[in-house]
């Protein structure tokens, strides 16, 4: 039965297990479970979390706190917070090491998410003309601590809370300390129903093997009720509910340094006998199934010494037994581990499903630097998202929910000169392009300001707030009382925006093929009109970003240094905030470009914007991987957030020894030129295909979407499109076999 | 100086150690039946026909001045015999349905593209490669090359078919870093029945090249039911066995990439229904080559 929450005799007493039996059933459980959310729930263009469908029979609604159905506040969270966790089921599987897997995000679920009460009406109207994604009323995207977790387990927290209130005994913290003391207490009773509820279970179970099992996830659960953890089993269940915790009020959070987590437990457990190391990949993995965060692997300490251990490698081996989405990221740094770098580059090829990712320590901490810290706290800012970095419990961010559609800014500029100049240029259009998009990141910025003002009375960081370092001390949320505020500014569209400048530059003025009028004209019809497609073929093959030298590439060096600039100006005019940019779409690429009409560079109306920082489809002939890594190495927006490289592999460059050795190669020298972020694919072409046509039929696939991996039958068709894309850019083979599957591929 | 250039791959992993660039030099001297790259065997550019990328503009049939290009009933239709390889076509056909293989470069034209990876070579201890066509085609230009990369400290190699006169070649050869070179068949008729040519000049240039010092590979495509009998791989092997910088023999899966460009080019591609070996195949033949003690790889 598919909705089951609880797998209690569902084997044969005599039944024996080895792990790595276990591991095969749980991902085939995990398997039919993914089916499952997607006859039921439709698919979901997004990470996987780890969440399962909720059993027929949950009920779990709201109270509403204001008149518009839905609820805001600490006093709206507090009460259904601590509602919907009172009456939530355990899901508990014997196979499984651990519990905590959970069934839905209050935020999705509330209603309308912005408290009407804080209008802002004359934002929203920017927002709307240069299709900004404000970030207002968005949440999580920042790294909590989980170290201080652990450390304290949840009785420690409740005592913080406790003592801090006494130390802060103003009116205006009142509210904070009642809500967050509410919720804590709620979560140790919760843990302590869960315990009970297991040990009642592991009673009921027949298989000894399985029985045991329970009960001792029963004394694991009981214990970390609210003691801290001392076992690696313990803080691996901490953990996971710590993400069922954060997931359930608002989707949550990142990971951290897994291995460095967990190290002084693994150590500890090894030195006295408890655990076998293949127990402690057991672990791991099902740490993997519990939830799809972010961690991050190997790279420096504060110190600049490498942290690889061990267990760096336990961790790969485990994602690699359970081999489903995972968002591991191995930082690469001077000193690395050679070896971890490339046993994460052969599992990278093993099983084709986009994770490890790499990330780039000298371009990530320099840049970091630059925005005036000191290099040991920019060697803390960890992985922690689709292409973002924080410090664990010492940031608020907004990470990737901040986002700039530059391509609309330029078809604001675009028509704009048209109305006004007489004699239109590229210069002209330059200056356009240079003062709208001004405007769009001046407004971005008093969003973010807008939303730091008000957020505290519309959703509270209830969870993450105690794990990070300020808002419990000060009895605020985090809104008001992080460390550091590095607001988060992405840029999106850059290569449609480049190829747009180059295309005119190009054709227009160097060439003279064409004018500014009939290019107008017929980009207003979209390309449909007589001569039109073959103009667009023109624009479409004028020099692109990525190309390499070419005058694309300059124009995207060019935009990326005065969105940049743009951004950093921010910092100058509020300077309680620092804002950084960055070049990352995620999935607005398809909203995004919905949005926008026919473009200068052969781009048709409503087609999808560039992603992220990379190339459109068809950049170059060869696809060559070093032509792209060169040119998006150069528009780093330079300020420790990332511009990432999505790299599509063919599995044929990965069929040998010699390929792992070039790969890690590759890997080492794009991230010393200035790149920041490696995301990885090796998909064969023709699986795609077959894959896109029919998903049911490759339930296992697992691709790396934009910064996160998925199951690939769980996305949506446009989606799906867009991996195909990307895949089809570098993968198809010669120019003309791109074109035509590009053309069958769209056809159906 | 300036070369005829069918081609330049960047991020090649397949032609050499490391990552590479790989500059195709156009123009072969030997016709290998079952050539996966046509469009570089004649030394002339060559036009390359795409009706599927065509959009029906016919701003080609405007421009061309030996009227190759026709509309009839609606339809482009190239006439190849008038065709006077002007390019002038291509450079209106944005939609690519028209295409020209081989383009005049200059050596710092192509320097400036192979400097592009020079950070990659160096980590991946990669380079340049120089193929073909047959690189021994255009040997001055080639040298000039090879040229350029030294001063550049880039290491270089090359892919070869050496059938060109030794002294020609020698120059080239010992500026370079690595020779990859093709032994197709030992028998030198059917060296000539299926390549044009007989292999006693290949045969005799793989000793001189040994005597250079060179470390050099040798290759055979394994072009089903013609080169990849096993009397034929053992006789190259023996052959082999007594070379001092041979670094190994490889064997390459036949190649079956190229039915689309000879359907560009207008010609039969008389291999198009050959498929590569299967592994279990390529595996019997590796296991007979074991025998012969020498370093065999199969690509």
């Amino acid at each position: 039965m598919m909705s089951q929450i609880q797998f209690i005799n569902e084997f044969p007493e005599e039944e024996v297990f080895t792990y790595d039996k276990r591991i095969r059933l749980l991902k085939e459980r995990k398997l039919r479970q993914t089916q499952e959310k997607i006859d039921r729930e439709g698919g979901l263009d997004e990470d996987d979390y780890g969440r399962v469908v909720p059993p027929e029979n949950a009920h779990f609604d709201f109270v509403p706190t204001h008149e518009n159905g839905s609820f805001y506040g600490y006093k709206g969270w507090t009460l259904n917070y601590t509602r919907i966790l009172n009456q939530h089921p355990l899901y508990c599987d014997p196979l499984d090491a651990f519990v905590g897997r959970g069934f839905f995000f209050m935020t999705r679920a509330k209603g309308e998410i912005w408290n009407p009460d804080y209008p802002y009406t004359e934002l929203k109207k920017e927002f709307s003309k240069y299709n900004i994604v404000c970030g207002i009323g968005s949440d999580g995207h920042f790294t909590p601590d989980i170290q201080m977790g652990l450390e304290l387990g949840w009785g420690g927290i409740l005592e913080k809370l406790k003592k801090c209130r006494i130390e802060n005994p103003v009116l205006e913290c009142r509210e904070f300390y009642d809500s967050e003391e509410q919720i804590v207490e709620c979560i140790i009773a919760f843990l302590k129903r869960m315990a009970g509820e297991i040990q009642a279970l592991s009673e009921q179970e027949r298989n000894p093997y399985l029985k045991k099992n329970l009960q001792e996830m029963a004394q694991v659960n009981l214990k970390i009720s609210d003691q801290s953890p001392s076992t690696m089993r313990e803080a691996i269940q901490w953990m996971c509910w710590f993400s069922f915790f954060s997931r359930l009020y608002n989707r949550g959070p990142s990971g951290g340094q897994l291995d460095e987590l967990l190290r002084p437990y693994f150590e500890a457990d090894m030195a006295a006998g408890r655990i076998t190391e293949e127990e402690a990949k057991f672990y791991i993995a099902c740490l993997f199934l519990n939830d799809t965060r972010y961690y991050q692997l190997g790279g420096p300490d504060e110190s600049g010494k490498d942290m690889t251990s061990r267990i760096s490698y336990l961790i790969l081996d485990a994602a690699d037994w359970i081999n489903i989405a995972c968002n591991l990221t191995v930082r690469v740094h001077d000193d690395s581990d050679e070896e971890l770098i490339r046993k994460g580059v052969e599992y990278l090829f093993k099983n084709k499903t986009g994770w490890p990712r790499f990330s780039g320590d000298n371009s990530l901490v320099n840049g970091f630097v630059k925005c005036g810290y000191t290099k040991e706290l920019a060697r803390r800012r960890l992985a922690g998202g689709c292409h973002w970095m924080s410090i664990p419990g010492m940031e608020y961010t907004l990470n990737d929910l901040v986002k700039v559609n530059t391509a609309k800014v330029f078809e604001v500029a675009y028509y704009d000169m048209m109305k006004h100049e007489e004699e239109p240029s590229v210069a002209l259009l330059w200056e356009y392009f240079e003062r709208h998009l001004g405007k769009a990141v001046a407004v971005t910025a008093k969003g973010i300001l807008f939303h730091l003002k008000y957020q505290e009375k519309n959703e509270p960081e209830l969870i993450c707030n105690l794990l990070s370092h300020g808002p419990v001390e000060e009895g605020r949320d985090i809104t008001k009382s992080a460390r550091y505020f590095n607001m988060c500014i992405d840029g999106a569209g850059l290569a449609t925006v480049a190829d747009s400048f180059a295309a005119c530059e190009q054709r227009i003025e160097k060439e003279n093929k064409i004018t500014f009028e009939d290019l107008t004209r017929h980009m207003q019809f979209n390309y449909s009109d007589f001569d039109g497609e073959y103009v667009r073929q023109m624009m479409l093959h004028s020099e692109r970003y990525c190309g390499g030298d070419t005058a694309g590439d300059a124009w995207a060096k060019r935009i990326s240094k005065t969105f940049s600039d743009m951004v950093r100006e921010q910092s100058r005019l509020y300077p309680e905030i620092c804002f950084i940019p960055g070049w990352f779409s995620w999935s607005n690429t398809l909203e995004f470009g919905r949005n926008i009409r026919a473009t200068p560079n052969g781009r048709h109306d409503g087609e999808a914007i560039s992603h992220g920082a990379n190339p459109h489809s068809g950049f170059r002939k060869d696809g060559a991987v070093t032509a792209i890594a060169n040119s998006i190495a150069a528009i780093q927006p330079g300020y420790g957030n990332t511009a990432p490289f999505q790299l599509e592999v063919d599995p044929g460059l990965a069929n040998s020894p010699e390929a792992v050795d070039k790969m890690v190669s590759l890997i080492r020298t794009l991230l010393e030129q200035g790149n920041t972020l490696l995301n990885i694919n090796i998909i064969d072409k023709d699986q795609i295909l077959q894959a896109h046509q029919n998903p049911s039929l490759y339930p296992d696939l697992v691709v790396r979407v934009t910064g996160f991996t998925a199951f690939f039958s769980m996305l949506s068709p446009e989606f799906r499109q867009l991996v195909v894309d990307r895949v089809l850019a570098v993968n198809a083979g010669s120019e003309e076999e791109r074109q035509v599957i590009e053309k069958e591929t769209r056809r159906k | 100086m300036k070369g005829l250039v069918t081609d330049i791959q960047r991020f090649s992993l397949n032609d050499g150690p490391g990552i590479r660039t790989t500059v195709f030099l156009k123009g072969c001297n030997m016709r290998c039946a079952w050539c996966h790259n046509p469009e570089t065997i004649d030394s002339r550019p060559e036009l390359l026909f795409y009706p599927q990328n065509c959009i029906h503009c016919y701003k080609c049939v405007s421009v061309c001045p030996s009227k190759a290009h026709k509309l009839i009933g609606g339809e482009h239709r190239l006439f190849r015999d008038l065709c006077i390889r002007c390019g002038k076509c291509t450079a209106v056909c944005y939609a690519q349905a028209l295409q020209m293989s081989g383009k005049l470069m200059s050596v710092e034209e192509i320097m400036r593209e192979v400097l592009q990876d020079r950070t990659y070579y160096i980590d991946s201890m990669g380079g340049v490669t120089f193929s073909g066509g047959e690189v021994f085609c255009q040997p001055e230009f080639l040298l000039s090359l090879m040229d350029a990369c030294r001063k550049e400290g880039i290491h270089t190699a090359i892919e070869t078919n050496l059938a060109s006169p030794f002294s020609v070649m020698e120059p080239v050869l010992k500026k370079t870093s690595l020779v990859m070179c093709d032994l197709k068949l030992w028998d030198s008729e059917e060296h000539r029945r299926w390549t044009g040519i007989g292999n006693e000049q290949v045969l005799k240039n793989i000793q001189l090249l040994d005597e250079l010092g060179i470390p050099f590979i040798v290759r055979t495509p394994l072009i089903p039911g013609i080169t990849d009998g096993d009397e034929n791989l053992e006789q190259i092997a023996d052959f082999l066995q007594g070379l001092h910088n041979l670094q190994y023999y490889e064997l390459l899966n036949f190649n079956p990439l190229g039915n689309g460009k000879y359907d560009a080019l207008s010609r039969e591609n008389p291999f198009a229904k050959h498929r590569p070996l299967p592994q279990q195949q390529v595996q019997i033949l590796l296991d007979a080559l074991e025998q012969k003690h020498l370093a065999v790889k199969f690509a």
